[in-house]
């Protein structure tokens, strides 16, 4: 029971640590978490007419949630490597998954602003019917996709961060993992538009999963031949092997 | 008689590079003791801080740490040591207060008993007026001096300090010496590496001297003086020619004249005979840099290109 406590204590002041204290010293950290999906956003609506706003706001969704993977990479890295604080952590009760999963917690407490933006605007235009209403399933169900996706983020942001001889090297990994997750698959946009060469590619990522419930939850239409049960599926199927790949990764002692 | 708080047993670590950072090590560290770990950069006392400090592998040997298994055991030894590292530095987005603070909340402390150690270590490392303030607009000595506060303020039974006093002005080291003195009275144990041989000299009950990833020696410093040759320093300036000094001992030449390491006979003999002769004398007991010399056949401030170690 007091190990559970403990464990909890460390869980919540790496959250509030790596969270909330950030913001404090530099707000527009709040900013830049939401930039990037607003951004897509904004376009794919002028450029669409509005036609593709629940997929924007889909997209938006999801790749401040995916970004969270980029976010933790990159703290796990610059702590163990430049402020040698992974150190002073391991010489303590911390154990290492509650280590990850307080910074992962605290990437997540950093999006959540974020988050609100795009809850808000599917509040605002589901009530004009421009996407389809928030709802209690429909909340729900997009609040368990985000925290599956959120989940693997981290899994892999953790994992690829063992391979890491630098921060710097972070940026290698950033612009390929939003590549294969949040721009190639249909996130942003119908499957039905992307070219007939790279449709077998979106299938292969999760993403296209995942993005396939947040727009069957705003009322869009499905990905052809590929139900709900599918999507949780490979979504969950995706997220426990990336676990167990971070967890395998996971050296709390170096060789 | 307590257990030693560490005991390694030809404890070795060769890096998957291949380089040898230790070899064969044999250290025992009793408890509740400061104990320094001396050596030249390179020379394996931060390898051997972070095996016995649960972050690093050895490759070969056995360590001990407060009793436990440092390899099987390591869950439970987690929980009652504490460790600065050598290059660590605080995160930049935290008051000096938050550091001490939220570590020790992080290592499971209930809140009140947190707030009283984390007031009563920066008081005692002179933080108190800068609690407030962020770390990144302290000076690198005052960001050194947090994080040394924030291990200190810990519960641990046993600290490693690496090179805890880097970058420290004076009062600052005399502060943080205070507070390690204080955690010896506690009775608990203090592993503290140090290329500060004046400070090694000041806080340790005993010491190793470690080179070349071997200990070469190991005791209080009365037994590492006990074990060298020459364990006596004597100055001659003036009256005295080399030739007149070189049977002596050691002579090597300083401004204005020799110095000699000798036997306590020889010493007292040179001594007498440069007084005779007019010379200005100084005999004592030889230094724990000159023991260093002695046992290692260079400065603790030299740097040696082929020294094994990486870490």
């Amino acid at each position: 029971m007091t190990a559970t406590r403990h464990r909890l204590r460390a869980l919540l002041t790496l959250t509030y640590l790596n969270g909330v204290l950030p913001i404090r010293t530099q707000p527009l950290y709040l900013i830049n978490v939401v930039a990037s999906p607003l951004s897509f956003l904004f376009f794919i609506v002028i450029a669409s007419n509005s036609r593709l706003l629940a997929y924007g706001l889909g997209g938006g969704m999801l790749m401040t949630m995916l970004s969270i993977g980029t976010s933790l990479q990159t703290d796990i890295s610059h702590y163990r490597q430049d402020l040698k604080l992974q150190d002073v952590v391991v010489a303590s009760p911390v154990e290492a998954w509650v280590y990850v999963a307080g910074i992962a917690l605290s990437e997540l407490v950093y999006s959540l602003p974020g988050l609100g933006v795009f809850v808000a605007l599917w509040a605002y235009y589901g009530s004009v019917g421009v996407v389809g209403p928030l709802t209690l399933v429909a909340g729900l169900s997009v609040a368990v996709v985000l925290i599956v996706v959120w989940a693997f983020a981290s899994a892999l942001g953790f994992t690829l961060a063992t391979f890491l001889q630098d921060v710097r090297e972070t940026f290698v990994f950033s612009g390929i993992i939003s590549l294969g997750l949040s721009v190639l698959p249909p996130v942003y946009y119908p499957i039905q538009s992307l070219p007939g060469v790279l449709v077998p590619l979106a299938y292969a990522s999760p993403t296209t999963y995942a993005a396939d419930l947040l727009h069957r939850a705003f009322g869009q239409p499905a990905i052809p031949g590929v139900s709900p049960a599918m999507d949780w599926l490979v979504v969950i199927g995706f997220s426990v092997v990336l676990l167990g790949l971070a967890a395998w990764k996971a050296r709390w002692r170096e060789p | 008689m307590s257990p030693p708080a560490l005991r390694a047993r030809a404890l070795g670590k060769r890096y998957p590079a291949g380089n040898v950072a230790l070899q064969d090590v044999d250290l025992e560290v009793p408890a509740g003791q400061v104990f320094g770990l001396i050596g030249r950069n390179g020379a394996g006392k931060t390898t051997f801080v972070r095996i016995a400090g649960t972050q690093l592998t050895p490759t070969s040997g056995s360590l001990e740490v407060l009793g436990l298994d440092v390899l099987r055991q390591t869950g439970e030894l987690r929980t009652r040591i504490a460790s600065v590292p050598q290059e660590s530095r605080p995160l930049y987005f935290v008051n000096v207060d938050e550091l001490v603070y939220l570590y020790l909340r992080m290592r499971g402390m209930e809140r009140a008993d947190a707030r009283h150690r984390t007031d009563a270590a920066l008081e005692e490392l002179g933080l108190t007026q800068v609690r407030r303030r962020m770390v990144n607009q302290l000076s690198g000595g005052m960001r050194r001096r947090a994080m040394v506060a924030m291990i200190l303020a810990s519960d641990a039974e046993l600290l490693f300090l690496d090179e805890p006093t880097t970058g420290l002005d004076p009062m600052a080291r005399r502060e943080v010496w205070g507070a390690i003195r204080r955690i010896e009275r506690e009775g608990r144990t203090i592993v503290l590496t140090t290329h500060y041989l004046d400070e090694a000299e000041a806080l340790s009950t005993r010491l190793a001297v470690i080179d070349g990833g071997r200990v070469l020696l190991q005791g209080t410093p009365a037994d590492l003086r006990a074990r060298i040759r020459r364990p006596y320093r004597v100055t001659v300036q003036g009256g005295l020619t080399r030739a007149d000094i070189d049977s002596f001992g050691d002579v090597s030449e300083i401004a204005g004249g020799f110095l000699v390491f000798a036997t306590e006979a020889d010493a007292r003999e040179l001594a007498l005979r440069a007084m005779r002769a007019g010379a200005h004398v100084a005999m004592g007991p030889a230094s724990l840099e000159d023991i260093f010399l002695q046992v290692v056949g260079r400065r603790i401030d030299e740097d040696d290109a082929a020294a094994p170690e990486a870490a």
